[in-house]
């Protein structure tokens, strides 16, 4: 199926970490026809590996560095990735991340991490998306895809202010989906299942994985609840966000499509 | 994009209506590489002419007539499918309609039960016919067709429409829950208005035009558009996808 990204430049956040959702929709975006791909992620080193992963795939990509909890940073990025290839058709807001420790209750945190946790996964992803957006307007033409979370339906993951945060992405989904409709801007988001990405590294905050009998033990306990029976992976959520970026999909707006193998309905 | 159809053999009901989404889903499906589409319809004629179009594209096609209420047609459609190519990998349920545009308070049960037989019982009598044969495999992915009105309070399409296809979307995720262990999914394409024979009245794409002036996309849906969902769900590419709605609807329905 031609997905009719012939000619489209994409930006997608958070596409440093080699092991996460954000590189893998970059390469796909860029193997599926893109014709540029810039990659962005707080961590400049780690993102410059993706655009060169993404060139060799013989597609254009630039990695910028930028914090997207920073206005000025974001600006700058945008501006850096529309001054190089002129436009943007695509933007895959990926950055976010899980800043409190697993199980800690909500009151027992302090004020400054629920604070910094909207910060990042939501208002970082509501800047990218006003910067990006005045140049989607422009061309009466864009496809923007949020990373939500099922999490935001599972109360036992221990995950409530991330949750919380994430519930936002999908509200502003919605928002921003019926906002722009009228000026051809289609956001719809994706809300992936517990995957072997960098989050569980960020929840030990550094501590070595547990052995593997346990971890093997962990991850069978979880299954019980995916009724499809095994993790998500980064390819399954590649393929859903490069669906709903591409013209296949250009009458959806404002959704929510869960990617967890049947745990969140 | 390769969407992993190939060999694989598709079942579309409702696919005889030349303007509707089963013809243009059968096409689809038949495109992206499947090996045979199945279509049936209870206007025998109708299927006909889509299987044609089909066997156009180099694909194997065979037209079964059904009244997917009654369960003894949906069985030997089933049965006529399996015969032919000993498998169904691929269940899009379309077939239904109005039924009945009287509101709820001035009917019968006699008249509810129109709806919830033509939209809920029908689907859930495929899917019953066709489970065995995917359960074996231990592979399957099946599309119901759901409705945007389940949403939409001033439709006018009649109450009980929109709860049949509510109906729909519940089926959707048991099925999902109950087959997953099975290797079977189960997803549902909710499509806004559209130029289809749901609308009446000669010129529908004026009607649905009328309809898109809440739309914040600002036009109704097309054929194509549902095509397109509907064989995202059916192809490996949303494996890890089941239990889902999803509303083709141009943001008309956010929630």
């Amino acid at each position: 199926m031609d997905l009719g990204f012939k000619g489209k430049i994409a930006l997608v956040t958070g596409a440093g970490s080699q092991v996460g959702f954000g590189k893998e929709t970059a390469l796909l975006l860029a193997k599926e026809g893109c014709e540029a791909v810039a990659v962005t992620d707080v961590n400049l080193e780690d993102v410059k590996k993706t655009a060169e992963a993404v060139k060799k795939l013989g597609c254009k990509s630039i990695a910028i560095g930028a914090d997207i909890t920073k206005k000025t940073e974001v600006d700058a990025m945008v501006k850096r990735a529309v001054d190089e290839y002129g436009k943007i058709d695509i933007l895959c807001n990926v950055a976010g991340a899980i800043l409190h420790k697993d199980y800690v209750p909500l009151d027992e945190q302090k004020y400054e991490t629920w604070s910094k946790q909207i910060d990042l996964n939501l208002f970082g992803t509501m800047y990218v998306t006003r910067a990006v957006i005045p140049h989607m307007r422009k061309q009466k033409h864009g496809a923007i895809v949020n990373i939500g979370s099922g999490s935001t339906h599972q109360y036992s993951m221990g995950v409530g202010m991330y949750a919380i945060s994430k519930y936002a992405i999908d509200l502003f989904t919605k928002q921003l989906a019926y906002q722009e409709g009228k000026n051809g801007i289609r956001c719809n988001c994706i809300a992936p299942g517990p995957a072997p990405t960098n989050f569980g590294a960020v929840l030990r905050e550094g501590a070595p994985p547990p052995p593997p009998e346990q971890m093997k033990k962990m991850r069978d306990a979880m299954l019980v609840a995916f009724p499809l029976g095994r993790m998500g992976t980064a390819t399954d959520i590649a393929n859903i966000t490069v669906i709903m970026a591409s013209e296949a999909t250009n009458y959806i707006t404002g959704q929510v499509i869960q990617v967890s193998g049947g745990n969140v309905m | 994009m390769d969407l992993g159809l190939k060999g694989k053999v598709a079942l579309v009901t409702g696919a005889g209506s030349q303007i509707g989404f089963g013809k243009q889903i059968a096409l689809l499906l038949a495109k992206e590489g499947c090996d045979a589409v199945a279509v049936t319809d209870i206007n025998l004629d109708d299927a006909k002419l889509t299987m044609e179009e089909i066997k156009k594209i180099g694909k194997k096609s065979i037209a079964v007539k059904a009244d997917i209420t009654n369960p003894a047609d949906v069985a030997i459609l089933i049965k006529k499918v399996v015969d032919e190519y000993k498998r169904i990998d691929v269940l899009c349920n379309v077939a239904g309609g109005i039924a009945s545009r009287v509101p709820y308070d001035q009917g019968k049960p006699e008249d509810w039960d129109k709806d919830i037989r033509l939209n809920l019982y029908s689907i859930m009598l495929t899917c019953q016919s066709v489970l065995p044969n995917m359960r074996e495999k231990k592979a399957g992915a099946i599309v119901n067709i759901g409705s945007g009105s389940t949403r939409m309070y001033s439709h006018g399409t009649g109450n009980t429409y929109a709860i049949s296809k509510a109906g729909v979307d519940t089926f959707t995720k048991q099925l999902a829950f109950n087959e997953a262990k099975n290797g079977i999914r189960c997803n549902c394409v909710a499509p806004g208005p559209a130029p289809t024979n749901f609308i009446p009245g000669p010129d529908k794409q004026a009607m649905v035009n009328m309809l898109a002036k809440t739309i914040p996309m600002g036009r109704g849906a097309t054929q194509t558009d549902i095509a397109n969902a509907t064989i995202f769900f059916a192809s490996d590419l949303s494996s890890y996808v089941t239990g889902a709605v999803l509303h083709v609807s141009g943001g008309s329905v956010l929630d």
